[in-house]
């Protein structure tokens, strides 16, 4: 079934690869295509029309047999999720295509969500390959450092490789007494807030990176956000996990040491760290193949996941259950959320670019917020720094414009750069390793919280709080 | 009829045939995880797994699985919390973590669940 599905998803992609030099002829009469910018959506709604409201309705729809799916109608959804994800999708490509004979934004698109997946699966691929143990008691205070370190290891490892590495040392050091909170809570710090600092961290911070915000930039204005905020969750899981060790039953004796296994996939790791680098925009002699939506790096990339799982020692495969299947649902389910949130994402940049004279920091904190949230949150920021550089007569891509924006509107760039990281937390799909984590804690018996469950039982009443105090401390009442 | 722990020693198999699994004792299944399926509810009016005890073994049917093997992959395992049939099931000593894979021929491995593979009662 699955297979099946995969092989209809690349049959479709090199059908759109292999008539890109006839489609992007076709663009090229109606648009002039050097206007059209590598990362940005805004400046591209200029050319072509607009898409019509009602095409927000797929990525609704998806959204929504997401949320709903696994607890209203789980077999359906667990069998069909991939075709309807991908149907979904090309009711959205089509319509670009057919409609607004729009070819750059699915192409884009694709480039993006390739990039997305080949970064994923590789940090997947490679962390199957390493074991570590942590033979000690569990305790609030050890889980709550384990936090800290991956919250601090995030950026530079990224969110995604800090979450691969952790999550299964951290189910296993629990394993006597774990609950859905203790995952609910790594993937609010490892998955999400931890990486605010570096533009390794999180993708958005990255995609500034490559626009031309200075590499350090987001750690000298941001870590006095960040660290509040993360020792705040961090103490609230505390106190949450210390009512919770009465409940203990382990009298198991520990030896205190831990073991580490899988060096080799710790050099995939970091080759697949550097290869993050390896990029047009940012060393000259990389090689672009433009118009195909792939580089070198993603090469790379797609080429550790090959090495990677080939060269892992069975046994620590075998002690990790090492299985395909969560990176897989991740690429059905997000192939498919990347192509029917175009529309969303086009209307979203058009209103900002028109509103942005208005937008307050604080506006663009909780607009930026509440749609990275359910909207991938790299392009979302994208959307919202060219809002406000627009606001200040700034384009986005010029890369000494974003420098004169850095240094004369900060705190424009800290509300963008903050709330696209810090609310990627809110849902299961806020970011991409949300969904990897969960799907690893099941596979080992956890019984996690649907996709509401997460929003209103854990989410709201958690973060949403401390995201209100970052407002109110940091972003309320500045202009 | 051998027990949970002569099984294990001599490395006795199990077998499969499409979504059914017989296994060469009696026992009383827990919690089954198979994928990201955590099957806790045995009873007649959920689908996911039905278990039934025979004279020489007890077979289980994994209802949303029409071939297990395909949905298994190499690294994977079913991951079962059973206790042996006579043994005290209140008695949390008493439950023990297994592992079944299909390795192909209709032969399925039992295997006790080390400290290295992550499963949660």
């Amino acid at each position: 079934m699955i297979n099946k599905n995969l092989s209809i998803l690349i049959i479709l992609v090199l059908i759109l690869i292999l008539h890109l030099g006839e489609l992007k002829a076709a663009d090229q009469s109606l648009i002039d295509t050097s206007a059209v910018t590598e990362n940005s959506l805004s400046s591209h709604s200029e050319e072509h029309p607009l898409p019509a409201a009602f095409m927000v309705i797929p990525f609704l729809t998806l959204l929504l047999m997401i949320a709903t799916g696994p607890l209203f109608y789980r077999h359906f959804w667990e069998k069909h999720y991939p075709k309807i994800a991908i149907l979904l999708g090309l009711i959205t490509v089509g319509y670009y295509l057919l409609v607004l004979h729009d070819i750059h934004t699915p192409l884009h698109t694709l480039d993006e969500y390739i990039s997305f997946i080949a970064l994923l699966g590789s940090l997947f691929v490679a962390s199957g390959g390493i074991l570590i143990k942590i033979d000690r008691k569990s305790t609030p205070m050890l889980n709550s450092l384990l936090f800290l370190f991956g919250a601090v290891i995030a950026n530079v490892i990224g969110t995604t490789g800090a979450s691969m590495l952790l999550i299964r040392p951290f189910l296993k050091l629990n394993k006597d007494r774990i609950k859905p909170y203790h995952i609910i809570f790594f993937i609010f710090i490892v998955s999400n807030i931890g990486g605010a600092l570096t533009p390794i961290g999180d993708p958005p911070l990255f995609l500034g990176f490559l626009k031309g915000v200075g590499f350090f930039w987001v750690i000298e204005h941001v870590w006095y956000i960040w660290l509040p905020t993360v020792l705040a969750i961090t103490l609230i899981f505390y106190l949450v996990d210390a009512r919770n060790m009465p409940e203990s039953k382990s009298n198991i004796s520990h030896s205190n040491k831990i073991e580490f296994k899988g060096f080799k996939s710790v050099i995939f790791l970091g080759v697949i760290i550097l290869s993050v680098f390896i990029d047009p925009a940012v060393v000259d002699w990389v090689p672009s193949f433009d118009p195909l939506p792939i580089g070198i790096r993603e090469i790379i990339m797609l080429s550790i996941i090959f090495l990677a799982y080939k060269s892992a020692p069975s046994e620590i495969l075998a002690a990790n259950e090492f299985d395909f299947e969560p990176i897989k649902e991740v690429a059905y389910l997000f192939v498919g959320i990347f192509a029917t949130m175009m529309p969303a994402l086009q209307l979203i940049a058009y209103e900002s670019n028109v509103y942005g004279q208005s937008l307050t920091p604080g506006i663009f904190y909780w607009a930026t917020g509440s749609l990275s949230a359910f909207l991938d949150n790299a392009p979302t920021y994208l959307n919202f720094l060219s809002a406000a550089m627009g606001k200040f007569n700034l384009d986005v891509n010029i890369p000494d414009q974003v420098l004169q924006f850095e240094l004369a509107h900060p705190i424009y760039l800290s509300a963008v750069s903050v709330a696209a990281v810090f609310f990627g937390a809110m849902t299961y799909i806020g970011n991409g390793p949300n969904f990897m984590v969960k799907s690893i804690s099941e596979r080992a018996g956890i019984r996690m919280p649907s996709f509401f469950g997460f929003l209103f039982k854990y989410a709201v009443p958690i973060l949403l709080p401390i995201f209100i105090l970052v407002w109110l401390v940091f972003y309320f009442g500045k202009v | 009829m051998k027990s949970l722990d002569e099984i294990l020693q001599n490395n006795i198999s199990g077998m499969y045939y499409g979504n059914r699994v017989l296994l060469p004792f009696h026992f009383t299944a827990l919690k089954i995880v198979i994928e990201k399926d955590i099957i806790t509810d045995f009873s007649i009016r959920e689908k996911g797994a039905y278990v039934n005890e025979c004279p020489e073994f007890t077979e289980i049917y994994f209802m949303d699985y029409p071939e297990l093997e395909p949905n298994i992959s190499k690294y994977e395992n079913i991951k079962m919390v059973i206790v042996e049939k006579g043994k005290d099931i209140f008695d949390f000593n008493t439950h023990r973590k297994i592992a079944i894979r299909p390795e192909g021929d209709h032969v399925l491995s039992i295997k006790e669940i080390d400290e290295n593979t992550i499963f949660i009662e």
